[in-house]
Order: C-alpha cells, then sequence, then structure tokens
C-alpha cells in the first residue's frame, strides 16, 4: 500500500548527511527569507502578475539571469570543493569527501555550469536583447517563452532536489556514461534526477529555440534583410539552428537511459545485447554541438562590443557571417573527438581529427575580424572592452590546446587527463561566460536604466583573469605529467600537490573576482541616480536596441522602425529618421499556463524518479490537459491604444530631454573602500535603529 | 449574416487533385516494395537499396502533394528546414551505422576476432598466435537435397573445412544451434546459401554442435569437432 | 440553414501570426524527425542482437503490416480531403472528413496493439533483448504520436461542434494535418526499414 502512494520514499531519503542535511537547511533558509521578505512588503500580487506570470521577454530575461546567477553560485560552489578535496588528498590524506561524494560533486558542478549557467544566462540575453535588436516587440510566441523558462526553473528545481529527497546525485561525471548510468551499476536515484533535470529543461531549451529562430526569421522590422542583422542576432540564430538540430538527439537518448532503467530495456545494458558505445556516440552527437550552441551567441556579443567601443562597424560583416555559418555547421561532424579511445580505427579517428581542425579556421576569422575592426578605432577601455581582452588571451589557449588534441595519436596520451579539463574550461570560461559577463556588462544601462560601477568592474575583470591562469596553468602542466581528471585521491610521491594547490589559490583568487561583480551590482544600485542613462543610448551605440529608453517600455518601440542599413541606429540617429503616426499596439496577456505545466513537469519527474506511478501518470495528464486549456485558448491578447502609446512616449522624451553629464566619465564610480564605508555605515544605521528601537 | 471568407494565400485552395494523385502515387509506391519483398523478385543489397530508394521517393511525393512544400509563399525556409533537417538525418543514422560497424569490428569479442585473423591470413600478433587456422586441412562436405541434411553427422578435427552445398531450389540459412535459438560458430552467424555456390567454414572450435535451416528448421543435422 | 462558415475576415496582423504559427510548427516537427532519426539509428545498430532468439522475420506478419500501412495513408488522405473542407469553411465536411481520419487512425492502433499483444503473450517483451527494445521503442514511440494526434484530432472537432468553424480552429486543423501526414511518412519509413527490412 504504501509502496503503490509513496513508491521507493521512504524516511530514509530525507536527508542524513552532513552535505544534505546543510544544503537542505541553506534552500529552506533562502525559502523562509524570499517568502517573509514577499509578506512583509506585501508583494506577493506583484511578483505573480509583473513577473512571474509575464510573458514579456524582457521580464522573463531578468528571470533567467537571476536564477542562472544563483545557479552560478552553486556551481562555483562545486568548484571550490573539489579544489579543496584535490588539494589536501595526497598520499595518506584522503581530503574531506568520499570517493562517492566527490563523483556526485563534479558531476553537478558540470550540469549546473553547462545546463543551467551558461544556458540559463544566455536564454536570457537572447530574450532581452534579441528582439529589440530586429525591431520586434516580443517573441513569436510569448507561451513558450513563459514556458521554456518554467520548464527550466523545474530543471533547477530537479537537480537540487536530491538535497531534500535521496541524498545522491549522479556519480557518473556530467554526461553518465553507460554502462556505469545503468540500474545495475548505479541503483540509487542520483542517475534518475539526472535523467529529469536535463529532460524537463531541455525540452524548455528545444521549445526556446523555435521561438527564437520563429522570431528572428519571421519578426525583423521592415528593411531589415538578413544581412543587415547586428552579428548578437546572427550568433543567437545560428546558436539555435544548432540548438533545434541536436537538443531533440539528446531527449530521445535520455529517454532510452529512462527505459533501461525504469522499464528494463537492453539499449546501453551490458546484456541481452545493449551496446553501450552507441550511448557515448549519441550522447556526443549532442554533446559537442552544445558547446558551440554556448559559444556562438558570445562570439556575436563580442563582435557588438569591438564595433561599438572601437567607434567602427564590424570588419568585414559577411565573413563574420560566413565564419559562424561554418563553425556551426563543422561542429555537427565533429563529435567522435570525445571517444578516439573507445576503439575505431585509425582512418576513422583521423577523419574526425582533421574536421576537428578545420573548425578553428571560421573561428580564427572572427577573431581577425575583430583585430581588423580595433585597428585604426578610437578604443574605448571600458569594462565589456576588458572583458572581450580576456577572452581573446584565454579562449585562444583553449582553442590551441583544443587543436593538439584533435590529433588522435596526441589525443591517446591526454584524453580524461586534467589538460582536457584546462581546455575546456579555457574555452567555456574564457569563450562562454566572459562573452556573457561582456554582454551584461554591455546591455546592463539598457536593461536596468544605469550603468555599472567601472571601476569596480575592472577590478573584476583582472581578478577573474588573474584568478583563471593561477587555476588552470597547472592543470595543463598536471595533465602533461599524467594527471588524470576526476581525481579524488593521487600517491603523494607524484609531486603533483603543489600543482593543485596553486589551482586552489587560483580558484580562491576567481571566487574573489565573482565577489566583485557582485560589490560591482551593489555599487551600482547604491549610485544609481548618478549612473543614470537618460538617452538610452549610453555607449553611442549602432545597432536598434539603443533606439528605445533605458529600460525599454513593455512594447519596446512604439513606432517600429524602417531599418535601411546595417547598424541601423547609427544611421538612423545621424540622418534624424522621420517620426510615424502612433497606432494600436497588440501586446500578449500573461499566462499562468507556463508554471502550471512546469510543475506538473517536475512532479512527472519526480515520480518517475521515485517510481511513484500514479504521480507520474496524473501529471502527464495534467500536462495534457494544460495545454489543451491554453491552446484553445482564445483570448490571448490586450491591445494599447494609440493614443495611450502617444501619450507614454511623450513622458518618456520628456525625462530624457534633462541634460546630464556624461555618463560615462567614471572618475566618481565608488571604488572598494568607499563601498566597504557605505555598506559599514548603513549597517550600523540598522543596528542602531534596531536598538534604538527597542528602548 | 454574411461574412466574408478570406482564403489563406496558400495553394490548398482547390488543391484535391493534388491530394488525389498523391494519395494513388503512395499506393503504387508502396505496394511496389511489398511486392518486391515478399514475393522475393530481388534479394540482399539490391533489394534493400530499392526500397529504400523507393521509401525516399514515396515520402517526396507525399512531402510536396500532401504538404505543398515549396509551394507557399517566400522565403521557403521551411524547405531549407526540411532539407537540413534531412541531412542531419542522414547523419546522424548513417555516421552511428559507421561508426558502430567500425568499433564492432575493432572491439570484436574473441572468437570473432579469430576468424578476422583467418580471414585476413594474420596467424601471430606481438609473437602470440591468434588461434588463427591455416594450412590444408580435410575437407568435409554436406549436401542438402529433399530438405535433408546428408551426412546427418559430421566427425572432423579442428581446423578442418567444412563446405554446404545445396541443391534445392531456394534459399537456406544454416545456423548453429537447436531452433529457434541459434549462436554463432567460429564467428560466424549465419552461412547463406542462396545461388548454388557451396560455402565453406573453417572450423577452429571444438565441440559438438547442432545446425539447422532458420528458415525451414526441419533441416538440420550434427557436427562433432575434436581437437 | 447554412453550411458555411464562420470565419471572420483575417486581418494582416493575423495571417502574420499564423505564417508564423505554420512555420515554427513547421521546425517543431523537424525535431521530431530527428528523435525518430535517434530511434531508427538505434535500430539499425541493435536489430541484429536477438541473442539467439527469434528475429524479424520471425515475428512479424507483412501483411498486417501492409493493412496498417494502407489505413494510416488513406487517413492522410482523408485528413487532406478535410483540410480543403475546413479551408473553405464547409463545417459539415469537416466533421466528416476528419471523423473518418478519426476511425481509420483508431483502426491503426487497434492493429498494432493487437500485434504487441501478441507478441507480448508469447514472452517476447521489450526486456528480452535489445532488437525487441529499440523494436517496441521505435514502434511504440510513432504509435504514441498517433495516439496524441486522435487525442488532439477528437478535442478540436468538439470545440469545432461547440464554437462553430472559426479562423483559430481552421489553423489548429491545419497544424494538426501537418502533424498526421508527417506521421504518415515516418511510417512509411517504419514500415519500409522495420517490417519489410526484416524480411530482405
Amino acid at each position: 500500500m504504501k509502496e503503490f502512494w509513496l513508491g521507493k520514499l521512504g524516511w530514509h531519503a530525507l536527508p542524513h548527511e552532513w552535505f544534505t542535511i546543510l544544503g537542505s537547511i541553506s534552500f529552506v533558509m533562502l525559502g523562509l527569507t524570499v517568502i517573509a521578505g514577499l509578506t512583509y512588503t506585501k508583494r506577493w500580487k506583484w511578483l505573480w502578475n509583473e513577473w512571474l506570470t509575464s510573458v514579456d521577454p524582457k521580464r522573463i530575461g531578468i528571470m533567467y539571469f537571476i536564477v542562472g546567477g544563483f545557479m552560478l553560485l552553486r556551481g562555483g560552489l562545486d568548484a571550490i570543493m573539489i579544489w579543496l578535496q584535490q588539494s589536501l588528498s595526497s598520499g595518506a590524506s584522503h581530503g574531506y569527501l568520499t570517493a562517492e561524494h566527490f563523483q556526485q560533486v563534479f558531476t553537478a558542478h558540470g550540469n549546473i555550469m553547462v545546463f543551467f549557467v551558461a544556458m540559463g544566462l544566455i536564454f536570457g540575453l537572447i530574450n532581452y536583447i534579441v528582439p529589440l535588436q530586429i525591431g520586434a516587440r516580443d517573441l513569436a510566441s510569448p507561451f513558450m517563452n513563459t514556458l521554456g523558462f518554467w520548464l527550466y526553473v523545474a530543471g533547477v528545481v530537479m537537480v537540487n532536489m536530491f538535497f531534500l529527497f535521496g541524498g545522491e546525485y549522479a556519480a557518473t561525471g556530467w554526461l553518465a556514461v553507460a554502462p556505469l548510468s545503468g540500474k545495475a551499476f548505479s541503483p540509487g536515484v542520483g542517475v534518475d534526477y539526472w535523467i529529469w533535470s536535463l529532460q524537463i529543461s531541455g525540452v524548455g531549451t528545444t521549445l526556446g529555440a523555435i521561438n527564437f529562430i520563429m522570431t528572428i526569421l519571421k519578426m525583423r522590422a521592415k528593411g531589415m534583410t538578413l544581412l543587415k542583422m547586428p552579428l548578437f542576432t546572427w550568433g543567437s540564430l545560428c546558436s539555435m539552428i544548432m540548438a533545434v538540430s541536436v537538443f531533440p538527439l539528446l531527449t530521445m537518448t535520455l529517454f532510452l537511459v529512462f527505459f533501461d532503467r525504469y522499464f528494463g530495456t537492453h539499449f546501453f545494458t551490458t546484456d541481452a545485447g545493449g551496446n553501450a558505445m552507441m550511448y557515448t556516440n549519441l550522447i556526443w552527437m549532442w554533446g559537442h554541438p552544445e558547446v558551440y550552441i554556448l559559444m556562438l551567441p558570445s562570439f556575436g556579443v563580442f563582435s557588438e562590443i569591438v564595433s561599438t567601443f572601437s567607434r567602427k562597424p564590424i570588419a568585414y560583416y559577411k565573413s563574420n557571417v560566413l565564419a559562424m555559418i561554418g563553425v556551426s555547421s563543422i561542429a555537427l561532424l565533429v563529435w567522435l573527438h570525445h571517444f578516439f579511445t573507445m576503439g575505431a580505427s585509425a582512418e576513422v579517428n583521423s577523419a574526425f581529427g582533421v574536421a576537428t581542425m578545420i573548425i578553428a579556421i571560421p573561428t580564427t576569422v572572427l577573431v581577425f575580424s575583430w583585430i581588423a575592426t580595433m585597428y585604426k578605432g578610437r578604443i574605448r577601455f571600458t569594462t565589456p572592452m576588458l572583458w572581450f581582452l580576456g577572452f581573446i588571451a584565454i579562449f585562444a589557449l583553449g582553442g590551441i590546446s583544443g587543436v593538439l588534441l584533435a590529433i588522435p595519436p596526441v589525443d591517446f596520451q591526454l584524453h580524461n587527463s586534467l589538460f582536457l579539463v584546462a581546455h575546456f574550461h579555457s574555452t567555456v570560461i574564457g569563450g562562454v561566460l566572459f562573452g556573457i559577463f561582456a554582454g551584461l556588462n554591455y546591455w546592463f544601462p539598457k536593461i536596468a536604466g544605469f550603468r555599472l560601477n567601472e571601476r569596480i568592474g575592472r577590478y573584476a575583470v583582472w581578478a577573474w583573469i588573474v584568478g583563471f591562469f593561477v587555476a588552470f596553468t597547472p592543470l595543463y602542466i598536471l595533465g602533461l605529467m599524467g594527471a588524470t581528471r576526476r581525481l579524488d585521491h593521487y600517491d603523494s610521491s607524484k609531486g603533483w600537490q603543489p600543482f593543485y594547490i596553486m589551482a586552489l589559490v587560483g580558484g580562491l583568487i576567481i571566487a574573489a573576482g565573482v565577489a566583485l561583480q557582485i560589490v560591482q551590482i551593489i555599487a551600482s544600485i547604491i549610485q544609481r541616480k548618478r549612473l543614470r542613462d537618460p538617452t538610452g543610448d549610453p555607449w553611442d551605440g549602432r545597432t536598434l536596441e539603443w533606439a528605445t529608453a533605458s529600460p525599454p517600455p513593455s512594447y519596446n518601440f512604439a513606432v517600429i522602425p524602417e531599418v535601411k542599413t546595417r547598424d541601423a541606429y547609427f544611421e538612423m540617429k545621424h540622418l534624424h529618421a522621420p517620426k510615424h503616426a502612433f497606432e494600436d499596439i497588440h501586446m500578449p496577456k500573461n499566462t499562468a499556463s507556463g508554471i502550471y505545466i512546469s510543475i506538473f513537469a517536475f512532479l512527472a519527474g519526480f515520480g518517475f524518479v521515485w517510481e511513484i506511478n500514479w504521480l507520474a501518470v496524473v501529471s502527464i495528464i495534467g500536462i495534457i490537459v494544460c495545454l489543451i486549456a491554453r491552446t484553445f485558448n482564445e483570448d490571448s491578447e490586450y491591445t494599447i491604444p494609440a493614443e495611450v502609446v502617444r501619450k507614454m512616449e511623450k513622458a518618456r522624451t520628456d525625462k530624457a530631454d534633462t541634460h546630464r553629464k556624461d555618463s560615462r566619465d567614471d572618475e566618481d564610480d565608488m571604488g572598494l573602500i568607499e563601498f566597504a564605508k557605505t555598506v559599514i555605515t548603513w549597517a550600523l544605521g540598522i543596528a542602531l535603529g534596531i536598538v534604538r528601537g527597542k528602548k | 449574416m454574411t461574412k466574408k471568407t478570406h482564403s489563406q494565400p496558400r495553394s490548398e485552395h482547390g488543391a484535391t487533385g493534388s491530394y488525389v494523385i498523391g494519395f494513388v502515387l503512395s499506393l503504387i509506391f508502396t505496394i511496389i516494395p511489398y511486392h518486391l519483398v515478399v514475393n522475393k523478385v530481388l534479394s540482399g543489397n539490391t533489394l534493400l537499396a530499392t526500397i529504400l530508394g523507393i521509401a525516399v521517393l514515396q515520402m517526396f511525393i507525399q512531402i510536396f502533394f500532401f504538404l505543398h512544400l515549396g509551394r507557399g509563399p517566400k522565403p521557403f525556409y521551411n524547405v531549407v528546414f526540411f532539407f537540413a533537417t534531412a541531412g542531419i538525418i542522414v547523419l546522424v543514422i548513417g555516421a552511428s551505422l559507421f561508426i558502430m560497424n567500425n568499433l564492432h569490428y575493432n572491439m570484436a569479442p574473441d572468437e570473432v576476432v579469430r576468424k578476422q585473423a583467418q580471414d585476413e591470413g594474420i596467424s601471430q600478433v606481438e609473437g602470440k598466435t591468434t588461434g588463427a587456422c591455416q594450412g590444408n586441412k580435410d575437407n568435409h562436405i554436406v549436401v542438402i537435397k529433399g530438405g535433408v541434411a546428408r551426412p546427418a553427422h559430421t566427425q572432423a578435427s579442428r581446423c578442418d573445412t567444412l563446405t554446404f552445398l545445396n541443391q534445392d531450389e531456394g534459399k537456406r540459412e544454416m545456423v548453429f544451434g537447436p531452433h529457434p535459438n541459434y549462436h554463432s560458430y567460429g564467428g560466424e552467424e549465419m552461412v547463406v546459401l542462396d545461388d548454388g555456390r557451396p560455402e565453406t567454414i573453417t572450423l577452429n572450435e571444438t565441440g559438438g554442435f547442432m545446425f539447422h535451416d532458420h528458415l525451414y528448421p526441419s533441416l538440420s543435422g550434427h557436427l562433432t569437432v575434436a581437437p | 440553414m447554412t453550411h458555411h462558415t464562420n470565419a471572420e475576415a483575417i486581418s494582416v496582423h493575423e495571417e502574420a501570426a499564423n505564417d508564423r504559427v505554420m512555420f515554427g510548427f513547421w521546425v517543431y516537427l523537424m525535431t521530431d524527425l530527428l528523435m525518430f532519426a535517434i530511434l531508427f539509428a538505434v535500430y539499425a545498430v541493435l536489430h541484429g542482437n536477438t541473442m539467439g532468439g527469434p528475429t524479424g522475420r520471425d515475428l512479424f506478419n507483412p501483411k498486417l503490416a501492409l493493412s496498417e500501412t494502407l489505413i494510416l495513408l488513406t487517413s492522410s488522405f482523408t485528413a487532406g480531403m478535410g483540410m480543403i473542407a475546413a479551408r473553405r469553411g464547409i463545417k459539415r465536411q469537416v466533421l466528416v472528413w476528419f471523423g473518418i481520419t478519426f476511425l481509420l487512425g483508431l483502426a491503426f492502433l487497434g492493429i498494432e496493439l493487437f500485434e504487441f499483444a501478441e507478441f507480448i503473450h508469447e514472452g517476447h517483451t521489450m526486456t528480452v533483448n535489445a532488437f525487441l527494445s529499440s523494436f517496441f521503442v521505435l514502434v511504440g514511440t510513432h504509435g504514441l504520436h498517433i495516439t496524441s494526434g486522435l487525442l488532439w484530432l477528437a478535442v478540436t472537432l468538439i470545440f469545432v461542434i461547440k464554437r462553430g468553424l472559426n479562423s483559430h480552429l481552421v489553423r489548429k486543423l491545419a497544424l494538426l494535418s501537418l502533424f498526421w501526414h508527417f506521421l504518415d511518412i515516418v511510417w512509411i519509413f517504419i514500415f519500409t526499414v522495420v517490417y519489410l527490412g526484416a524480411f530482405v
């Protein structure tokens, strides 16, 4: 009876280890703080109406940033745990983590960083910026947008759920290779949590990608042909086309792993005809394009930033577009380089090795075009530009080490070594993450209405760059010395410990960088009036998003501009485009369907994890019912009459006309000492207030 | 109350003909491969390639006549997406087959490796023998006629060869083991006799083995291989 | 009593939205095709792994498969006829043609379930070996898609009866037809690769 209602759940599933207890308490405290804050400020309705049920891609974008940022901290904590363990665990000492726990930590680290940090932050950027860049008011399907976001959140909750129930995550590495991920070798619920957190958020990603493609191809402003689009939009388009091409492969492969575990099929088992090598083949067919999916929007961000801060249009625009398309296409052809050592013949390995090396060519075209853009430009070294320079140094290192690894005989030595780990962190941190940070710094004024503190921003960039090299150079060396990845302990006679300790020091410097980024945001909020962006165009930008207010109104553009050239806004600014008459604006209504469907999706996944069949079935029915209710709802839009639009626009332009000193001057940006003083004063003030209040 | 009906600018208006043509053509291209397979008009790789080709043809027929691809308004994004998807599908399936085949060959279990070594005439690798048989040994012949294998029992030594000769009409698929199960012998899954030519296998495993025709299991025999 | 439509004059705004939705759904269908590609790849690689047990040739009934194929093909045709009626705004014809499509789809499912039941009854379940696993999941996934399509069709037809044939529901039927045609195309390949392929 109990088994029917609760499946495999029982008292044993509740937290009883130090880290699950700690983690559960942390999450519960966090949740309670948020609930308390919302109740005290009576903001529940506001939260629901203005944010949670919003279909505005600007709101959804900000929500992606918040969740993605939070997961960055969570994944970063995993990283520090790994650094700590590996520095301590040499010779007689075995560190502070058991081997099984350590395996779960690095698995969670990989999954969280790739799926929930990188994908989340990138989807946030694309959501916010691309409609503005192409002159659209919204995405093609507002419903799919909110649904995609909440499915992503369901995945986030699922990947953290093991703290509360089950106490274990997958201990298989971030891609859970078969047969280790099969029931025979991973009988617990860890791999099931892995399956469903990826599956649910993966569906969200696929829906989001379809949505972005529809938007970019079908909703551009009049006159904006494909070859007049900004390069961030191009990078996003290429990335999303790759996403719709390969996420279905992941979805189905995850289902096959699920069937093996839940129904006892034999796709990847070691007996009855299963073929575990097929799993590796299929998962990397998705896995390799995935890293390029993450990379291309960052390439687009850098194109924008280099162009704006060199005060020149991007050099060789068409080559850039071709290079992005080239990278996307070739990326689909190289996946075997992840398993050179699995046993294919030399001919097969060489073919894929050559294809992998060829990707370096279009990538280099992009790098050269950025350099050519900077050449003879009037460069401003703002924080986004500094992130770009860090990217060049670190990503180039990652790219070169990648070309090395592409050579099968070299890879036979370095496969799964720390050299590999250093390579992909160079490309992902230097490329993907720096691109995201650069983009967030660049577009922050547009999103928040005030720009970020430049001074502290610079400190943060340097902390990240220095920290990165201190953390990962030892890993390159260790890899060449023979150190394998994912080691929870090693012989002291190897002489590796000093390198691991240096890596830990680098990691702490990076952590300082993250702290500085948080300080940067808080300091900017404190100084927001002074840092205000009244014109909507703080950087003298070139593309359409700078033609709106900061932040833009819900409808983005009162009148959709007609585009005549590339770098549309730059031309408009200097040619003073004529004004058109205002029209009625159709806007989509908010909806809670995305939330409800995602809750059901989460419950279905939870049901499958714990084999609570009735829950899974009921939840699937719930999804279907909600989908039917939503898609047969014919009343999903509202209209803003032209007169109201005219009033809103007048109010905005009136405010912008006040002249201010150039908000680009950063001498008055507060430094760290002033920040510390401000915070201490504020904290003391609160404490004194409480003390006085008590009397 | 009359409301104006505004037809979509697509070509489905008056497209009954399109569906009828598509339907009839699809019917034809369903019956043809069915007939080819069930009546064994072709065989082997020719047959496989033919029915796959006809399937692709029927797909295009339905894509054009039912889904009207290419007849909508420009730009033809969905045509581009369709061909891109088709390319990726070919890649996923084709490359998987190619890679898995390659891995199967390179990562095969011992008995299959022995057969590979035999086929390629490799008797030693880095000083260790492969167990491959070489040289002239006795040849034993099993003749299949009238639905019976003669001799019913063959006695042989390891590394002798066994030749199957099919003098009946029709195809035989000789496998080892009792029907309906079968197992491979010496790396051979199945010995196919379908064009009158004899097939020879090397007896590199010792022991007693039953063999039968997988298509007509009443045809069976026995083989003993001494070391 | 007019047979003709309630369809309103479609504004430019709605037409652009329709175009977007049709295209977006098409992209979704491409992702669905890719999921089937994985299943076909898996079937191609694993179908020989019967562990000495019965192969497709021993288990499949080509006549049954042919009947399924012809039924589904006919239902694809009737769906097309239904779509023409929908564009013309003729509600009664829509209900008739799509109703036939629904019944044919149901017949297809019935035959498929009968086939599965027979296999399971004889002990050839999907947990026995890799061949049966890949067979059941490939054909079963297609069957699940057919089931979803039938559910979607039933709900849509109910709304057509209740609300009349408005432009929103015509668009729904257009998407559904796309889905249905595409499922028939996938079935062509299942028929060829799985059922006919077993006898090659």
